[in-house]
């Protein structure tokens, strides 16, 4: 245990009866870091963040908050936190200024500070003028932008965020991500668990991908991005008419992994990306294609998360292929398991390496 | 970023300033329950009407004394005020996430459980006022013990409102999930309690059955301080109850049990229904519901 760390993480473990839902993983968030927590649906992201947050006790290991065990002193590790769920958990009942004397009164905000703090949390978060609304008033965002409000009021250290911005409109989002910039220039540190790929790649230093309750890997965005072969790409973007027949050629030029069309653009992913653009300088000049652009451009981080976890990000588990291929951590759209099943043989051992996801036959 | 003042301030605070912390957000849990759920006029004429009715038609039919009915009507009153609202609300809130913002908050797990209590307890005695007061302005109601009045409804809320925490502490995940088991339980105890019968008048099997009630102790002990009139068979040795009515100043006893008797399962029933409640939230916890 160390409290160098703002978050620390030992071999933490979670059983829901036999379900293993969190695998021994161990994590450290340094102070000062916006730590993205990402993962797909059911792979323990939600259960890893309660242990953290106290609302779940673990069945194994240890999790620190600045030093303090969460199991074993929880009160010290809560006056270091601050929560701001998924869907904001505020007392529509009563008023926002209701809402904020409440949670400062829960805080132990001296008196003489409370309306001074709750009135500077107000204006950052655009809400003075619902101060005596009943929250059922408010719109999601300004209850979220409430939310986070609450989650201020003791200038806690580190800040657990649960999509922050999931479902609000352009106002509410920038509002609450220009907040999450400027608390981690002041140092807080966030931990920051999202299915928007584009936020954590933004706005992350590190990046955890969970996957059936396991770290997956643990690095800072670029990292990731350059670890992942064959995913960098030319895009191209089409004009008038957009993509025809003729375009279909393109997936079959030399250098070419895979072709993926998205409206008017192809994406050819390819670990040779001026090859690929010779190929289809020439391709689109000997066809008089109508395009309007041409981008290289590297593996974006869902690119990356798609290697690792082997599907998209929110997207629902999927039922075993092969009744051989159960015992396979990786089982999700395994290109193995496909083969396995046409061959009738099990697949012998996994991938090593931080970008788990494939497995020898 | 502060966190060396918050580690400052962790490190300098006594054990006296944690317990005043922790009365001072039981207290803040009570009174902003009262503003989100107890101040709504539907819970306010439920409390009122629903005992009001059942007493004026039991009352109207049996015949009984102003006191007798007075004291039958605030047992009944606080057997439902204080253990009907309650867990309704921590379902509610276990449904619409605001509990987790009170269980990550910096305060014990006894702290929870007693402001969720507490405000149970506070309900039941504002709503208990206004029979009483009916009862001694319209019908010449006279109290033989106020001292013994004020303990006696302070015990009963305080028991039946822990009660009602009990209930929502469990696994359920929605209102009616308590709901229902707990009208089951609570009619019943009703009619073996001493409210629409009196414990006198019962069978053997039913008095048995009498001793396993909170209510009957609760509803007896506030016979004691309002009726006081009836004064207790020959034979009968109530040496402690005898020293526990001088205590609170009535010489004659209106209850049927001990009233020592009473207060001290009351005492009893009070910690038998908050430690439960305490394991049932740590079972959560662990359970994950």
């Amino acid at each position: 245990m160390s409290d160098e760390y703002a978050i620390q993480v030992m071999n933490l473990t979670k059983y829901y009866g036999k379900l293993l839902a969190v695998d021994h993983i161990d994590l450290e968030v340094n102070p000062g870091e916006v730590f993205g927590f990402l993962g797909p649906n059911g792979a323990g992201k939600t259960t890893t963040v309660k242990m953290l947050n106290t609302l779940l006790e673990p069945t194994g290991g240890k999790a620190y908050i600045f030093g303090y065990d969460v199991s074993r002193q929880p009160y010290q590790a809560k006056r270091q936190f601050g929560v701001v769920p998924e869907e904001s958990n505020v007392y529509t009942e009563i008023s926002t200024w209701d809402n904020m004397i409440f949670t400062a009164r829960l805080y132990r905000i001296p008196g003489s500070e409370q309306k001074r703090r709750i009135d500077e949390l107000l204006e950052l978060m655009e809400l003075q003028g619902k101060k005596n609304d009943k929250v059922f008033t408010l719109s999601k965002g300004m209850r979220q932008r409430l939310s986070l409000a609450m989650a201020l009021i003791h200038r806690p250290s580190v800040l657990f965020l649960d999509e922050p911005i999931l479902g609000l409109d352009v106002h509410s989002s920038r509002i609450i991500n220009n907040q999450i910039r400027q608390l981690n220039t002041e140092g807080t540190t966030i931990f920051l668990t999202t299915h928007q790929i584009e936020m954590a790649d933004e706005l992350c230093h590190r990046v955890a991908i969970i996957n059936h309750g396991q770290i997956a890997a643990v690095e800072t965005p670029e990292r990731l991005k350059a670890a992942v072969e064959g995913k960098r790409s030319v895009e191209i973007t089409m004009g008038n008419g957009g993509y025809t027949k003729e375009c279909a050629g393109l997936a079959g030029l030399s250098g070419v992994k895979q072709a993926v069309r998205n409206g008017d653009k192809v994406r050819l992913f390819t670990s040779d990306p001026p090859t690929v653009l010779r190929g289809v300088m020439g391709y689109i000049q000997e066809r008089n294609l109508p395009v309007v652009a041409i981008n290289t451009t590297g593996p974006s981080l869902e690119d990356v998360f798609v290697d690792i976890t082997g599907r998209p990000i929110g997207a629902p588990r999927r039922k075993f292929a092969s009744e051989q291929c159960k015992g396979c951590p990786v089982r999700e759209d395994c290109e193995s398991e496909k083969e396995a099943t046409d061959s009738g043989q099990a697949p012998k051992k996994h991938g090593g390496g931080f970008l788990k996801g494939s497995c020898e036959r | 970023m502060n966190h060396e003042a918050v580690l400052t301030r962790i490190e300098k605070e006594s054990f006296l300033s944690r317990i005043g912390d922790e009365i001072a957000q039981a207290w803040a849990i009570a009174i902003k329950d009262v503003q989100a759920y107890y101040l709504s006029p539907t819970t306010i004429l439920w409390a009122l009407l629903m005992p009001l009715a059942m007493w004026s038609c039991f009352v109207v039919r049996q015949g009984m004394s102003g006191e007798a009915g007075v004291s039958r009507l605030l047992a009944i009153i606080t057997f439902f005020s204080t253990s009907s609202v309650g867990p309704v609300i921590i379902l509610l809130e276990r449904r619409m996430h605001t509990y987790d913002r009170l269980l990550v908050a910096p305060m014990s797990l006894w702290t929870v459980i007693i402001g969720k209590s507490l405000v149970g307890f506070m309900f039941g005695l504002v709503v208990c006022v206004f029979p009483l007061l009916i009862g001694m302005i319209f019908f010449g109601v006279t109290i033989a013990s106020p001292v013994l009045l004020i303990v006696a409804l302070l015990l009963s809320s305080a028991v039946f409102s822990a009660l009602g925490t009990l209930f929502a502490s469990g696994s359920a995940q929605m209102p009616c999930q308590v709901l229902i088991p707990t009208m089951l339980l609570r009619w019943p105890l009703m009619f073996v309690s001493g409210v629409f019968i009196p414990l006198d008048g019962m069978a053997s099997w039913m008095r048995t059955l009498s001793y396993f009630s909170p209510l009957t102790y609760a509803q007896d002990l506030l016979n004691h301080a309002i009726v006081g009139s009836v004064i207790p068979t020959a034979g009968t040795v109530w040496l402690e109850g005898v020293q526990f009515c001088k205590l609170v100043g009535i010489s004659q006893m209106g209850g049927i049990q001990d009233p020592f008797l009473d207060f001290s399962v009351l005492v009893v029933l009070l910690f038998l229904f908050i430690v439960p409640s305490l394991m049932l939230h740590q079972r959560s916890r662990r359970l994950g519901y």
